[in-house]
């Protein structure tokens, strides 16, 4: 939006004559529009029904809070009020259910603005697993009276009776109040405070050297952000001044539980730590100017921040027989500095051309002092040697140069060069720097086809992978990490979109391919390669009728090598995940001038082959894992009068899963770890909603 | 002498040249309608033009508004339209307007320009490097103007609209284990800043981590022991978009661990389908591999934690 002065200006910079006052055919400054149906007084949507959901289903039940088989109310709608220039608007959805969310906004636009928002996301991980676990306090898990200890799980005498359902789900609630202030057209002030409480039940494991329990863990977890800051906006450019901050709690710094399995030492009960309570605060500088030649912009970005951790430290160990030195400190005191800095440039040197270049450089400094720690092995022994923690800090300064030019009227030409360099302390690879080149060329010969197709490759250096330091962790010096390794990747992309015309239909195809060989790596990821191809179709058949369907195919494929000998590779494992999507629906308006009908319908599936082949014997395959996600939801929306209309919604969704390493696997099977018993997921779900939304105020 | 005469009248004819003709130029350029809204409304009366008394854009008492006192309602967007709504010789098309969406004719670079007039501090410092700009993608090929409410900025709309031209990350996010986009519960903008950032995947945050513990800040630390990757790098492991594998995750473990780690006295087995309910149940394949032991695989505070079992 330009003001007249703003075209005034404009004229001024551009004309060559920089001293006549432009004509103009009519005076703006004067229009008052009589026939703008201008936002004034209330009007509103309130919705209302009830579904019935014919089954239990964790994951169905996952952020939209239909787990449970049985009858759900659902409230909704939608609101404003405008009134000489004052706001007042507010939306709500699904109130009745765990996923329910308010928001209300309001101010007068231009000077003052709000928004008050509550959300609740529900998260249901496993409806099928139990334990012998009784909860005991907030935070500490403890065996029944009558339990019987065992050295492997298929000794343990009290397990089925002491077996009680316990789902893992958990719970987010999201308030958000955010706040701005105008005291010019150029000033503004804001400020935006979140606050996350996460609770419920998650999965854990607590081990006894060489035995493990999985453990449903209590938590509850705070988070408090806030962001604030000052922006002022000139006639070329902007700048800001932002201060972001994130403070988490935990109510607990342990979390204790009863081994179930014969204890040697005598020790039954360890703890683990919790997350500890942490926080980051960053200030933030940014803006961007607009120069006057070549269309050029240049932006800037400088933020420092720190992380920063003073948990209480937990003693060594919970077992009495163990004898330790004194903790060399009682808390980390940990802080870890951050600098991210970001400068770009584009400009327009010539009318077919532009230029892009950008620096950024993310600093990772880790300042925590390092300290020697006695090494005690999950509460059985003490193994006399002391570990030095590793306080890891990194620095990446990351290059882009681009290039375009409009070769022909229809042809545009791209070229790019990357560069990064990586630098890392206490790891195995101090220095890596990445080149990048890569080319693209965009055919538009028409406002209805348009190709792109994009091709490069880049180049992984490292300074030298320190297998001597590797072997000082003790860790096989053969091993090369792949995100430190060297690697060689060639890239592709091809995306084609067509519409036909006097057809308000298109397809788009897009495929992307990419091929990593880490040529240098003996153990560890040999190569990967990654192909994706999607095709979507879109038709308005009608101005009442319009109709979908999309398709997606990707393959993930990697080979990696292992050794059991450590010496030598013995053994390859080849993963490849195939995925496949498919789906498609419509949308009929106005059928009789009442009816409206959409279908949505999505099918994705996912496999995962591993081959396994060894040198020293002879491996049997793991089955493949595989899931399979299919969606429908068929509404009919029947407009009973102006304000009231009547909707039907039929939602069903299937997911089963192949996944051995549930498959089969009871709370005792394994002989070593007690379990949670956990099945794969296999449901069918149909859910059923009937309901009406009515409007009132003003024009619906 | 009579150089410097002919220096001066030629120098005066020259201006005199020149105003004429840039004010022509000028009065060619800006020339707006004779009553500016109201003149466009006169034939732009349908619903979906007038879906902009909804926005925010038409709000008379804000200054900064297309429609704020003294601003240029209609055209402060689409143009000046005096030529657009004066006389044209019957049968002859009317002068076009900027028009909006990059299938329109108006050049991509012109329509964003229009709305960065206004909108330059609120795209942030990244929109002119970044990949939406550098690949002329127009303003309006996601938001949508004339409406009451813009679905690209409600949460359970926006990823539709995105999904419009990334149809990788729509599949993704249809797979077995995702965030809850597909419920629209959440948005991609909670994590990615589509106006582009320096960032290098346009977060919102610096970097990948930090947009991460915004939601996940008990994974933050700084940790006593702390996981190289994970401190550097959450998609160093995990699959953002959607997985076929719980977590999110890459790569099942025990292959994702055993593709970092083959420890001394702990060696990196070929876990085979001997280690299946079958047969020997292994406590390195099933339940949760790994991390049926080191199962603080994001750092750990326990002094005893060196190895993530604590």
């Amino acid at each position: 939006m330009k003001s007249l002065k703003q075209y005034k200006t404009g004229l001024l910079t551009t004309s060559l004559l920089m001293i006549a006052a432009p004509a103009l055919a009519a005076d703006p400054g004067g229009w008052n529009c009589q026939y703008c149906p201008f936002e004034d007084g209330y009007r509103a949507e309130y919705s209302a029904g009830v579904s019935n959901v014919s089954d239990d289903a964790a994951h169905f039940g996952d952020a939209t809070g239909y787990d449970e088989k049985g009858t759900y109310l659902n409230l909704g709608g939608s609101g404003s009020f405008a009134e000489k220039g004052y706001q007042l608007k507010w939306q709500a959805e699904d109130l009745a259910l765990d996923s329910r969310f308010i928001e209300v906004e309001g101010g007068k636009q231009g000077n003052y603005g709000y928004r008050v928002a509550y959300r609740e996301i529900p998260h249901h991980v496993f409806d099928t697993t139990s334990t012998v676990f009784l909860q005991d306090g907030s935070n500490s898990l403890v065996l029944p009276s009558d339990w019987v200890v065992a050295g492997q799980t298929n000794g343990f005498t009290a397990l089925d009776a002491s077996l009680v359902k316990q789902n893992i789900e958990s719970e987010r609630k999201i308030i958000e109040v955010d706040g701005h202030y105008l005291p010019s057209t150029k000033l503004k002030f804001f400020v935006d405070y979140r606050q996350q409480k996460r609770d419920g039940v998650d999965v854990t494991a607590g081990s006894f050297y060489a035995q493990s329990s999985l453990l449903p863990r209590p938590f509850d977890y705070s988070t408090d952000e806030v962001d604030l800051g000052l922006r002022y906006r000139g006639d070329d450019g902007y700048v800001q001044l932002a201060y972001y901050g994130s403070f988490f709690s935990d109510t607990s710094v342990d979390f204790l539980w009863n081994t179930p399995f014969t204890s040697a030492l005598g020790s039954t009960q360890a703890a683990l730590a919790q997350p500890p309570d942490n926080s980051f605060q960053q200030v933030a500088l940014s803006g961007s100017w607009r120069a006057p030649i070549y269309q050029t912009v240049a932006s800037f970005s400088a933020a420092r921040g720190t992380m920063k951790q003073d948990d209480a430290l937990l003693p060594y160990t919970t077992n009495p027989n163990l004898v330790t030195g004194a903790l060399p400190a009682q808390s980390l005191n940990g802080e870890v500095v951050t600098s991210n800095i970001a400068l770009t440039l584009t400009s327009r040197p010539i009318s077919k051309g532009r230029v892009t270049f950008a620096y950024r450089l993310d600093d990772r400094d880790n300042q925590t002092a390092q300290r020697e720690w006695s090494r005690v092995i999950a509460d059985t022994f003490n193994s006399g040697e002391l570990t030095t923690n590793l306080p890891y800090s990194f620095k990446r300064m990351r290059f882009n140069a681009r290039a375009d030019y409009d070769l022909f009227n229809s042809v545009k030409v791209s070229a790019g060069y990357d560069r990064t360099d990586f630098d890392r302390d206490f790891q195995e690879v101090a220095s890596q720097t990445e080149d990048s080149g890569w080319g693209q060329v965009r055919w538009r010969p028409s406002g209805l086809v348009e190709v792109k197709v994009r091709g490069g490759s880049a180049e992984r250096t490292i300074n030298s992978y320190d297998e001597a330091y590797a072997s000082g962790l003790g860790q096989n010096p053969l091993m090369r990490k792949f995100n430190l390794a060297y690697r060689y990747r060639e890239f592709g992309d091809l995306t084609a979109t067509a519409s036909l015309p006097n057809t308000p239909a298109s397809i788009t195809v897009s495929a992307l391919y990419a091929d990593d060989s880490y040529s240098h790596a003996l153990l560890g990821i040999n190569d990967s390669q990654k192909l994706e191809v999607s095709a979507d179709l879109s038709w308005a058949v009608s101005e009442k009728a319009s109709l979908y369907l999309m398709s997606g195919y990707e393959t993930v494929d990697s080979t990696q090598s292992g050794s059991e000998q450590f010496s030598f590779v013995d053994w390859q494992a080849d993963n490849a995940d195939t995925f496949n999507t498919v789906g498609g629906g419509f949308r009929v308006k106005n059928i009789a001038e009442k009816v409206d009908l959409q279908l949505d319908y999505s099918k994705s599936d996912g496999t995962t082959e591993i081959a396994l082949s060894s040198v020293n014997r002879n491996l049997s395959q793991l089955p493949d894992l595989s899931s399979t996600l299919d969606s429908l939801r068929f509404k009919v929306l029947y407009q009973q009068s102006e304000r009231l209309q009547l909707n039907l919604q039929l939602r069903y969704q299937s997911f089963t899963t192949e996944d051995w390493s549930l498959n089969g696997v009871e709370p005792a099977t394994i002989p070593t770890v007690l379990t949670l018993g956990a099945n794969p997921y296999d449901y069918d779900v149909y859910v059923i909603s009937l309901g009406f939304r009515y409007w009132i105020g003003t024009d619906k | 002498m009579y150089r410097h005469s002919f220096s001066l009248s030629s120098a005066v004819l020259l201006l005199c040249c020149l105003l004429a003709f840039g004010a022509r130029a000028q009065e060619a350029e800006v020339s707006f309608s004779k009553k500016g809204a109201d003149t466009c409304l006169r034939c732009h009366d349908n619903q979906q033009t007038l879906a902009i008394f909804q926005s925010n854009h038409a709000v008379p008492t804000d200054p900064r508004s297309p429609f704020g006192e003294g601003q240029l309602q209609c055209e402060a967007c689409h143009g000046p339209g005096g030529e657009h709504t004066g006389r044209v010789r019957r049968g002859a098309e009317r002068p076009p307007l900027i028009r909006f969406g990059s299938d329109r004719p108006t050049p991509v670079e012109t329509q964003n320009n229009s709305c960065l007039g206004c909108h330059d501090a609120d795209v942030g410092v990244g929109w002119h490097a970044g990949p939406h700009n550098s690949n002329d993608i127009a303003c309006a090929d996601c938001h949508t103007i004339h409406a009451d409410k813009d679905a690209v900025l409600q949460v359970n709309t926006q990823a539709e609209v995105c999904f419009g031209c990334h149809q990788e990350e729509r599949n993704e996010t249809l797979r077995a284990f995702s965030h809850p986009m597909a419920e629209g519960k959440m948005d991609c903008s909670g994590c990615h800043s589509p106006h582009g950032d320096t960032t290098e995947l346009q977060l919102v945050r610096q970097t990948i981590n930090e947009t991460c513990y915004q939601c996940h800040a008990e994974k933050r630390g700084p940790f006593l022991w702390e996981h190289a990757p994970v401190a550097e790098n959450c998609i160093n492991c995990h699959s953002p978009h959607g997985s076929n594998h719980p977590g999110m995750l890459t790569k099942r473990a025990p292959l994702l661990c055993q593709g970092c780690h083959s420890q001394d006295g702990h060696p990196s087995l070929a876990n085979d389908a001997t280690g299946l309910p079958s047969g020997v149940p292994s406590q390195f394949l099933l339940g949760q591999s790994c991390l049926n032991c080191h199962e603080q695989v994001h750092g750990s505070n326990h002094p005893s934690g060196s190895k993530l079992m604590r």
